[in-house]
């Protein structure tokens, strides 16, 4: 299913999707984050790509498991803190962001799956929007089995014709919220069919940053463990996480209690999200810690997205967002690491 | 409706015993279900065990899964968590999450003679595999346990390892001269090369601090013993005990999950950073 | 100006003679705006330290992990190590010098002077370009920044995009070095606190408004606490995810451990975990601005290390960083010390 629909007519789409929480990009001082949109007019699709990922929705940076508390008896109870029950939509998703989804589906949906996540990823439909312009010049989905308008992990693709958008349902779920705009869309003719055809080959070339031979790279990996090429690269790093927190793919975290009241006990078990890039993210309660050193926990953060992943889910860990290069304080590059990997001997 | 991995079982603590006293405590506790459910484990498994209000920990099973009344647990006192079970009393209420992990391929095991060898807390893990393997004694050939500890007091199961004496070879050893012991003296690797067991279908578990595990193997590998013929369990620092929070893992193995128990064969192949 | 050539000169003579194990210092990047920090071990390497407004970062921290590492190995290299720092890293330098946390021999300071200048910040050259981005940067001899971008070229003068610091800094040249490259130039700064007027002159309620929305945006990464070089402590009181335990730590201890700040980003940690740290910077902040820059969700933590500051200046008299033979500020008093700051 196929709908043209002008940007004038664009909220009126939101305005009837009152039965949604509806989340788009939102600006926030001088970057932009998934918000719930409280006024549809002010949903601009106009943006460069946000400082975090949609990721955060599906899997927050704090999720309450359980509740428990001590009751008169001092015997302990249990309740479990699932998320509320209300279909979400996210407007302006990103390929790579969406495709992202796809890759934390694996460890999340795996058995046993995490009824957290998939409840939330059940109830969402994702309205993705195609990179007219690469957001960043950082970029690099293509060099990833992806493009600036694919169409992976989304429910309807948006692309942006100079004054519409042509929107085009991929799931059932995205063609049920199509129709919540059968009012104001219409069908888009011959010409808009071609204009989109050229606005994506277009976005394809516009992406500068490639990394050609992935395939090499990851049995390269295969045999650099012990390599000198991680103390060399990882000299600079300050483990200030912020490449494994604002990447869309990772998914570690911490499980921690906290406790609001000693007695009677109450309290919470939550969630947190962790990075392997911490000094003590595997330290033992021994004090032995596997991973001492910036250059191990480097090394650990590229095997584990262009190898160990790929043979455990047969997908790269990454999608080109290129945000680890943008936000990286000491320009850590990640594709001049790989490319470096790629000339070792 | 599958069910919420995260969400622990309430147990009832029913025994607690105190294995070892003194600045490394052990203290072995048996638990049980307080609402029936169909939990089961196999040997070699682990559970999370849950005190809330102070976190988890992830704890190997050392009774046997023929033992249906209770599950039972040795932990050594080392963190907040511990410490909280160890200030626990008869009747208290845990959570238990689990089981977690694969578990010793005793099937396998059929026929052969197993050889256990264990230092310190490290006879917990093998209690499971040795009490079970020793109910279907027939099954199997020759059970050997080479077990020991830095003193005297710092053996557990003392009662159960003379009760066990009756049924076959149990070599025990402390690393120092203590008055009164007229056993091995040395450390545990020293105790292996000085029992020599056969490598003759044979295999061996071991279980224990990681230098004495590296030094077992060698000698294990000295008297013959093959590579798949040596099997160990690995521990790491675990929160979900699922493989999603990518904390444990070794190389794309997560120990929750594609652990603890790996032969030595399988071992050696990951990366080593555990 | 800063002579470059003669300060690789000085790299290369240093690394050659041994005096120093390697040299941290700026190049250029590859593919961000800024320069990004090198490690220079090769004297033949030293061709590619560069000098430019560009050179953003407070290459301190490195020192500190450097030391933080040595007192971990079994033999440790206590080399000194040579540094490129700017007016505002060398009074890092001295905070660490005067809390005996590394010795003056233990870092060579090729010291580099900002002059009438400093250093940009990429948020303002963004908002001129007005979304346009940037593919080449250079530097004319007019103190003009010619920024290409696909659109063509835009000249803009340094001085309309500098960082906010550098337009209240009282350190444009190094206060401690060894050697010095550009020239000593006095800058007069009528108002040095004046970017803290605006929320000053605000009610309470307003700017308690003003933090709870910006601190909500907080996603506890601490990038800012592993930015800044006076960020050492092995444990940090605001954290609960780090113990520095040793075999030797016995269980007792480990689970007497408080968790001052949940490991939560609710609003009620996050802003606990900013107090703590700023007040933990009171007296030593050099206001090098790398928090702010590191933040990915552009939280102006500035202001609240800027506030101590201004009070260490107005109560006690007291400047940060600036002679590392005077006591530190929280471990000394004097008898003219006002009472009132005990209230």
């Amino acid at each position: 299913m196929e709908k043209i629909l002008t940007k004038k007519e664009f909220p009126t789409w939101i305005k009837n999707l009152e039965s949604y929480h509806v989340f788009g990009p939102v600006k926030k001082e001088t970057i932009w984050e998934y918000e719930k949109i409280k006024d549809p007019e002010k949903l601009d699709l106009n943006f460069p790509n946000t400082a975090l990922s949609p990721k955060k929705i599906f899997f927050p940076q704090r999720e309450v498991i359980l509740d428990f508390n001590k009751n008169n008896k001092g015997e302990p109870e249990i309740n479990e803190s699932l998320p509320e029950k209300k279909p979400v939509v996210i407007f302006g998703v990103r390929s790579c962001d969406a495709k992202a989804l796809t890759l934390t589906d694996h460890v999340f949906k795996e058995d046993p799956d995490d009824k957290y996540y998939l409840r939330r990823r059940n109830q969402t439909t994702i309205v993705g929007l195609t990179c007219n312009e690469p957001p960043s010049k950082n970029c690099f989905c293509t060099s990833l089995d992806g493009s600036p308008h694919s169409k992976e992990g989304m429910d309807i693709l948006m692309t942006e014709l100079e004054d519409k958008y042509y929107i085009e349902a991929i799931t059932d779920k995205g063609k049920e919220l199509i129709e919540k705009a059968k009012d104001v869309s219409k069908n888009p003719s011959e010409k808009d069919k071609d204009e989109l055809k050229k606005v994506h080959k277009a976005s394809e070339k516009k992406i500068k940053r490639q990394i050609k031979g992935l395939s090499k790279i990851t049995d390269k990996l295969k045999n650099m463990f012990d390599s000198s090429l991680w103390d060399e690269e990882s000299m600079s790093c300050l483990k200030c996480g912020i490449c494994t927190y604002l990447c869309p793919t990772c998914h570690c975290f911490d499980i921690s209690d906290e406790v609001t009241s000693s007695s009677p006990l109450k309290g919470q078990r939550v969630r947190t999200w962790d990075t392997c890039q911490f000094p003590y993210f595997t330290m033992h309660s021994s004090g032995h810690n596997p991973r001492p050193d910036k250059a191990s926990r480097l090394r650990q953060r590229i095997l584990h997205k262009f190898y160990y992943f790929v043979d455990n889910y047969g997908d790269y860990q990454c999608t080109g967002c290129g945000r680890c290069i943008s936000k990286c304080p000491v320009d850590i590059d990640i594709i001049e690491v790989l490319e470096k990997v790629k000339d070792y001997e | 409706m599958s069910e919420n991995i995260y969400i622990p079982k309430l147990a009832k603590i029913i025994e607690i015993k105190e294995e070892v006293t003194g600045s490394r405590p052990i203290k072995t506790f048996r638990t049980q279900f307080i609402d029936k459910n169909d939990f089961s484990h196999r040997p070699g498994q682990c559970a999370m065990l849950s005190v809330l209000g102070k976190g988890e920990s992830m704890i190997s099973i050392s009774s046997s899964p023929l033992e249906k009344d209770y599950l039972q647990f040795s932990i050594l006192k080392m963190g907040k968590v511990t410490t909280a079970l160890h200030e626990m009393q008869e009747g208290d209420i845990i959570g238990i999450r689990g089981p977690y992990g694969n578990s010793f391929p005793i099937e396998k095991w059929k026929g052969k003679n197993i050889i256990f060898i264990g230092g310190g807390i490290g006879l917990a893990p093998i209690w499971s595999v040795l009490q079970t393997v020793r109910e279907k004694k027939d099954d199997y050939g020759k059970l050997t346990v080479i077990y020991g500890s830095r003193t005297s007091k710092d053996l557990v199961f003392k009662k159960e390892l003379k009760e066990l004496r009756n049924e076959m070879e149990v070599f025990l050893s402390v690393d120092c001269e203590e008055e009164g012991w007229d056993e091995f003296v040395g450390f545990v690797p020293q105790n292996v090369t000085d029992k020599k067991p056969s490598p003759e279908n044979s295999v061996s578990i071991t279980c224990g601090p990681p230098i004495m595990i590296k030094f077992v193997i060698e000698a294990l590998q000295d008297l013959g013993f093959k590579d798949e013929q040596i099997y160990t369990t690995v521990e790491n620092k675990m929160k979900c005990g699922i493989g999603k929070c990518g904390r444990c893992n070794i190389g794309k193995h997560y120990v929750c999950k594609d652990g603890p128990v790996y032969s030595w064969a399988k071992l050696k192949t990951l990366p080593q950073e555990y | 100006m800063v002579d470059i050539e003669k300060l690789r000169k000085e790299a290369k003579k240093i690394l050659k003679e041994g005096k120093v194990k390697y040299i941290i210092g700026y190049t250029k990047s590859s593919q961000n705006f800024s320069a990004s920090p090198v490690f220079i071990t090769k004297p033949e390497d030293t061709s590619r330290l560069i000098w430019n407004p560009t050179c953003v970062q407070n290459l301190v921290k490195f020192i500190v992990d450097d030391k933080q590492k040595q007192c971990k190995e079994k033999e440790p290299d206590e080399r000194p190590i040579g540094i490129m720092v700017k007016g505002c890293d060398s009074r890092a330098i001295n905070v660490l010098i005067q809390e005996k946390f590394i010795d003056r021999e233990d870092v060579y300071l090729l010291g580099v002077s900002c002059e009438e200048l400093g250093v940009l910040d990429e948020k303002k050259i963004a908002k001129k370009l007005k979304g346009g981005k940037i593919e080449k940067v250079d530097f004319d001899k007019k103190k003009n920044i010619i920024i290409s971008t696909k659109d063509g070229e835009v000249k803009i003068p340094i001085k309309e995009v500098l960082a906010e610091r550098c337009l209240e800094c009282r350190a444009n040249f190094p206060v401690i070095y060894d050697t010095l490259y550009g020239e000593k130039v006095e800058r007069e700064v009528k108002e040095p606190f004046k970017s803290l007027n605006q929320i000053e002159s605000q009610s309470f309620k307003k700017r308690w408004n003003f933090w709870a929305e910006q601190l909500d945006r907080c996603i506890r990464c601490y990038a800012c606490r592993s930015i800044c070089p006076m960020c050492y402590c092995d444990e940090c009181v605001a954290d609960s995810i780090n113990y520095a335990v040793t075999p030797e730590t016995t269980a007792e201890e480990k689970a007497q451990k408080i968790q001052w700040i949940e490991r939560s980003p609710d609003l009620s940690e996050n802003i606990g975990y900013h107090l703590i740290r700023a007040i933990h910077l009171a007296g030593r902040c050099i206001d090098c601005g790398e928090c702010e820059r590191a933040c990915p969700v552009d939280i102006p933590l500035r202001l609240l290390n800027k506030k101590l500051e201004k009070a260490a200046h107005e109560l006690f008299d007291y400047d940060v960083g600036f002679d590392h033979e005077k006591p530190s500020l929280i471990s000394s008093f004097k008898d003219e010390d006002p009472e009132d700051f005990i209230r």
